[in-house]
């Protein structure tokens, strides 16, 4: 509703016409001509978005696989024997002339020596008698 | 139609716009619904019947090409205006910085579009007051068209205008004895 202060006498003469027009036919000219113009949307795909891990997660990945790649190689050194670095205490036994002659030489000698009383004409058991 | 019989069909209408399937002939019928009154908002701003034509293409083409950013909270016919007025203020603006005109002297082209203009019903009071409109400020002149051409509601233009109410009822108010002026000191 119009209150006092939007009354106006020169208003109501015009009685809220403008006294345009427009060419005839316009506006169903106009429609059609709109319609016409009106390119198809392109169905825009949404932008993936990768999360940070995702970003780094093929790098992470590569690096573990190197990672297990020396893992694998250190172990494999760690099991292989080391022959520049004889066991001390086998080298010490090998230099030592008396440990050869009573652990190692020993037993060969005496297996010869039993060998040779036999043939000579001694039997075990007067060996054994004679101890 | 029935301000409630439109709503229902404006909300069906801005569902249909958002389904991509049915969007394009959703949209021929937003032009068809709204082509006339966004033709004479903005003819009554530029005055001439050219460019109202460019400018209500440009307003569709834009509104179609942004149609993902309507999000259907606002109005569908309160987003349409907005465009339709924005883009008839850039034209405006446009204009003068082409022309070299001063903003104090806005209304030059405005009215020499008028007494040029070959569509009219040749009511001289009626071309009268559209020299008067002219001679307003843009604002004041886009609150005059809206509430007497159209007869808008002042909440209605509020949403439009991004305006308060009562500015809206104080910019109208003005601009009524401006045009009241103007009739006095041209008789």
């Amino acid at each position: 509703m119009k209150d006092k202060k939007e009354y106006s006498p020169i208003l109501e003469k015009v009685d809220h016409s403008d006294g345009m027009t427009v060419p005839p036919g316009y506006f169903a000219d106009f429609a059609a001509r709109m319609e016409a113009q009106i390119p198809e949307r392109t169905v825009v795909a949404a932008p993936i978005v990768r999360t940070p891990w995702q970003r780094i997660r093929p790098y992470v990945y590569l690096a573990a696989m190197f990672a297990g790649i020396w893992c694998m190689m250190k172990m494999f050194d760690l099991m292989r024997p080391d022959s520049a670095s004889p066991a001390p205490i086998l080298a010490e036994a090998l230099s030592d002339d008396n440990f050869m002659s009573d652990y190692y030489l020993d037993n060969s000698y005496d297996d010869e020596f039993l060998d040779n009383l036999y043939e000579a004409g001694y039997s075990p058991s007067e060996l054994c008698e004679s101890n | 139609m029935a301000a409630e019989e439109r709503i229902l069909e404006d909300q069906e209408l801005t569902d249909r716009l958002k389904d991509p399937a049915q969007s394009r002939a959703a949209f021929t019928e937003v032009i068809a619904r709204y082509s006339r009154p966004l033709y004479w908002q903005i003819r009554r701003m530029v005055q001439s019947h050219e460019d109202a034509d460019d400018l209500l293409q440009n307003t569709f083409m834009k509104a179609w090409s942004s149609l993902d950013s309507f999000r259907g909270d606002a109005k569908l016919g309160t987003w349409l205006y907005k465009i339709a007025i924005n883009e008839s203020l850039t034209f405006l603006e446009k204009e003068r910085k082409r022309l070299n005109i001063s903003i104090d002297d806005e209304a030059r082209p405005l009215i020499e579009a008028i007494e040029s203009d070959p569509f009219t019903d040749g009511d001289e009071i009626k071309k009268k007051l559209r020299e008067a409109i002219a001679t307003l400020p843009e604002k004041q002149r886009l609150v005059f068209n809206m509430r007497y051409y159209d007869e808008i509601k002042y909440e209605d233009m509020s949403r439009v205008l991004g305006t308060s109410v009562g500015a809206l009822k104080a910019s109208y108010h003005l601009a009524i004895k401006k045009i009241e002026q103007y009739f006095e000191e041209t008789d």
